[in-house]
């Protein structure tokens, strides 16, 4: 196991493999920073290039490519408030608004450090699962995957404001975002719902207008009325200074940190649940953390700890999304099923003799992911002050730019000018629920989650009638699910006995 | 210079038998995907879009474009009545859409009968497989099985549900589908864990797993097939001539798995032009290599066939239609 472990870093540290991997992270780097341009997409256009590769260098150049798209895409996400990956909403909420505080080097250097960290403990849980992977995953079936998603959505608790007036508010934002996932044809009957008559919806809304419309519209409409840069008038600090203070964040909470590189490696590897959700649910789980209601209430405000629960989700799944695509062949995401693809163009066959025979080829993976995060993060780490610089040229000069890539990232998911449509008609959405204090999080949780809370709800009732309700994970997850909710509101009646 | 002027004169008079002829040099031809990267539909044109050039006179650039949306009627709909006619525009997209032609959904602008049909870059075929530790020795086991079997769908209009649905509905089979699974790989792994006892799909999509002895192919459509040609055939266990056609109605085009269309009205030398390059490409070795190592299988169905295949579907009476509706609804 272990001479397989050293051979697998021997096998990247060759200078071909490494030369790929740094073409690789290269491209990844660009794509992520580039709002629309996706990791899966860009995956399938990089496919015809591994023809002519070894294994190895092949997966160091795919995989190297995708493990920097979500960490380049928190930059974005926070200098600009515009998503530069579906996955990496989340961290706009805190990570845009310590930007605008003027802490964009705090930020920047608490996303990169749990990115890091986040992408060690997915890579480490992969070679860690690798003999147990079997019964991991089959002990995960639909009715547990329910479950989850309803742990997912009792977030939206967490990540209401306090009181009663504002957990409404969160509770009916969350049925919207519900709602809006029974868009599109419907899995069970065939029947189309609210697709409005047209061909657009049949599919369902798509994730990537929706959240660069909610988040990045307003920001930008902001930006306008202020006349001013994103960091306005707040005093720049010593912007390597800041940095190293989000990495000192980044330690100071640690176990928050690991906690969410663990929930985002778990979310990867169960198939079906999506890399867009292990971002909100990170978020809502470092929501959580806030010991009294006025903490909480920072968040969304600049808290740093809302920056790095998603950063570190969103760079540990994609090593627990390999768990099932290696082990059985089974992807557990889009840019998954494309990376299987690449396995078959290679000659591998992934399944059991991926933890046997090509054991080597399995740990070179793991040790890809570890190396091009690294290096990522030390690049970002060098070009910072040019980076955070940005949020410094004025708004006018920098709101033309922001929003061409804007359009043009939301055009690119379906080609169609519907994509601008629905993103103009989320940006008011989110415009006015910003201006009206209503949260956007429990919308787009409700979004993410609705989909698999409803198919695999009607898989479990279809196949197990009322018995999966008495399987003992799904009871421990309905447990979990309840502690959510509960809380908040224990907290919030705990603060009043107090004051 | 004087031939140069001859040529021009020359393109200028017989503008479009001269585009066939001295070919697409300089020219970029593009294939509109109806759907988003990632897919087998994108992969087979993306990896006809390397090799086309060296057989279309004049090398033109082929690139590839996705329009997504609506399973692919948005970009058959942008093929019919917006693309051009100059061979310049190729379109491939969903198997299924004569079938929504046929079942009149809603937003279907175009005639399937109109294109100008290069052919069909491969055929599939749906198979029925099942857990390989379950004790039926063949089909005829299956099929008069009292135990309930239950099959993982991803939803209606897919081929692991309507394959499933026929025989449960047609051949009276015990059979309950589970559908909302959000991809075929995501039945494989119910089917790993025992939560379903198989799923259908194409045998190109369920070849590894039956290589690894995970499941084992039980019954199969009408195909072309020669590697499938022991495995029984679900049609010819229909009780009466009606359910044969419907079988036989939701199989036929799987003949024509990646289509490959004109707009209607390309003239009838580019069409000629685009059906030679597409049965050269697909023989090319470059190109049976890369698509070997892919796992996919290319086989090319010329147009003149694909045109019959789209009679045979389309002039069916209208009590099996109106049958086959029941059954049947349009879907990815």
């Amino acid at each position: 196991m272990l001479e397989a472990f050293l051979e697998g870093l021997g096998l990247v540290l060759q200078w071909k493999a490494f030369g790929f991997m740094l073409a690789g992270i290269f491209v990844g780097f660009w794509v992520g920073l580039l709002p629309g341009l996706g990791g899966a997409t860009t995956l399938a256009l990089m496919l015809p290039f591994i023809y002519n590769m070894q294994p190895v260098e092949a997966f160091a150049f795919l995989l190297g490519m995708h493990s920097v798209v979500a960490t380049t895409g928190d930059i974005t996400s926070i200098l600009f408030g515009v998503p530069g990956e579906a996955t990496t909403a989340a961290i706009i909420l805190d990570g845009h608004a310590m930007a605008k505080k003027g802490e964009a080097g705090r930020a920047l250097g608490a996303a990169l450090a749990s990115s890091l960290v986040g992408a060690l403990i997915g890579a480490a849980a992969l070679a860690v699962a690798i003999p147990i992977v079997r019964p991991l995953v089959l002990t995960f079936g639909s009715p547990e995957l329910f479950m989850l998603a309803v742990v997912g959505l009792a977030f939206i608790a967490g990540l209401s404001s306090g009181g009663a007036r504002g957990m409404l508010r969160g509770f009916l934002a969350g049925c919207l975002g519900l709602f809006l996932a029974m868009v599109g044809q419907d899995p069970q009957a065939g029947v189309a719902r609210f697709t409005l008559d047209t061909m657009y919806l049949w599919q369902g809304l798509d994730l990537v207008p929706v959240l660069v419309g909610l988040f990045a519209l307003p920001e930008i409409i902001e930006l306008v009325v202020r006349g001013t840069s994103i960091a306005g008038d707040a005093p720049s600090g010593d912007i390597s200074k800041g940095a190293l203070q989000g990495v000192k964040d980044v330690f100071r909470h640690w176990w928050l940190t690991v906690r969410c590189g663990l929930i985002g490696t778990f979310i990867g590897i169960t198939p079906g649940l999506g890399g867009a959700v292990a971002q909100w649910m990170a978020y809502g789980h470092a929501a959580q953390s806030a010991r009294t209601a006025e903490e909480r209430k920072k968040f969304g405000e600049g808290d740093v700890r809302g920056v790095l629960g998603p950063g570190a989700a969103c760079n540990s799944k994609e090593g627990g999304a390999l768990i099932p695509t290696i082990a059985f062949g089974v992807p557990g995401s889009t840019s998954m099923a494309i990376l299987l693809g690449g396995f078959f163009l290679l000659g591998l066959v992934p399944g059991p003799d991926m933890l046997t025979k090509h054991l080597p080829v399995t740990f070179s993976l793991v040790w890809t992911i570890v190396l091009a995060n690294i290096i990522t993060v030390g690049a970002c780490f060098l070009l910072l002050n040019r980076l955070t610089a940005l949020t410094r040229i004025p708004g006018h000069l920098l709101v033309p730019v922001i929003l061409v890539l804007v359009f043009i990232g939301s055009f690119t998911s379906n080609s169609s000018y519907a994509d601008i449509v629905v993103t103009l008609i989320f940006g008011a959405v989110g415009y006015f629920m910003v201006l009206a204090g209503w949260p956007r999080a429990p919308l787009v949780l409700g979004l993410v989650l609705g989909k698999i809370a409803e198919n695999y709800l009607y898989i479990s009732m279809a196949r197990y009638d009322f018995e999966w309700l008495t399987r003992p994970v799904v009871l421990v997850l309905l447990a979990i699910a309840i502690g959510v909710i509960a809380y908040p509101a224990l907290q919030s009646w705990r603060g009043r006995t107090r004051g | 210079m004087n031939s140069r002027i001859a040529l021009a004169a020359l393109l200028a008079v017989f503008p479009l038998a001269a585009a066939a002829q001295a070919g697409f040099a300089g020219k970029t031809v593009t294939i509109i995907v109806g759907y988003k990267p990632g897919g087998g539909y994108d992969a087979t044109a993306r990896l006809l879009a390397r090799h086309l050039p060296d057989y279309i006179p004049g090398k033109p650039t082929v690139i590839v474009q996705n329009m997504p949306g609506g399973n692919s009627i948005i970009a058959a709909n942008h093929m019919y009545n917006v693309a051009k006619p100059d061979g310049l525009t190729i379109g491939t997209f969903n198997r299924n859409l004569p079938i929504a032609q046929l079942t009149g959904v809603q937003g279907v602008k175009y005639d399937m009968r109109k294109f100008a049909w290069i052919g069909s870059a491969a055929n599939e075929t749906t198979i029925l497989a099942i857990r390989a530790e379950l004790p039926y020795r063949n089909f005829d086991e299956l099929r008069k099985s009292k135990e309930r079997i239950v099959i993982g769908s991803t939803g209606p209009g897919a081929n692991t549900h309507d394959f499933p649905l026929l025989l449960k509905d047609l051949l009276g089979m015990n059979i309950k589908i589970v559908s909302g699974y959000s991809s075929s790989a995501d039945i494989m792994l119910a089917v790993e864990r025992k939560e379903v006892d198989g799923r259908a799909g194409s045998y190109t999509s369920l070849r590894p797993f039956i290589d690894r002895k995970l499941v084992r192919p039980m019954v199969r459509a009408r195909s072309k097939d020669n590697a499938l040609k022991d495995l029984p055939i679900d049609e010819s266990f229909a009780p009466n001539p009606r359910a044969k056609a419907i079988m036989a109605l939701r199989s036929a085009p799987e003949a024509i798995a990646r289509p490959y269309v004109l707009p209607p009205g390309t003239p009838e030398a580019i069409v000629k032009t685009m059906r030679e390059a597409f049965a050269k490409a697909i023989e090319d070795k470059a190109l049976v290599a890369e698509a070997d190592k892919a796992k996919m299988d290319l086989d090319y169905t010329s147009g003149e066939e694909a045109e019959k295949v789209l009679q045979e579907v389309l002039s069916q009476p209208k009590d099996i239609v109106d049958q086959f509706t029941k059954y049947i609804k349009f879907g990815d």
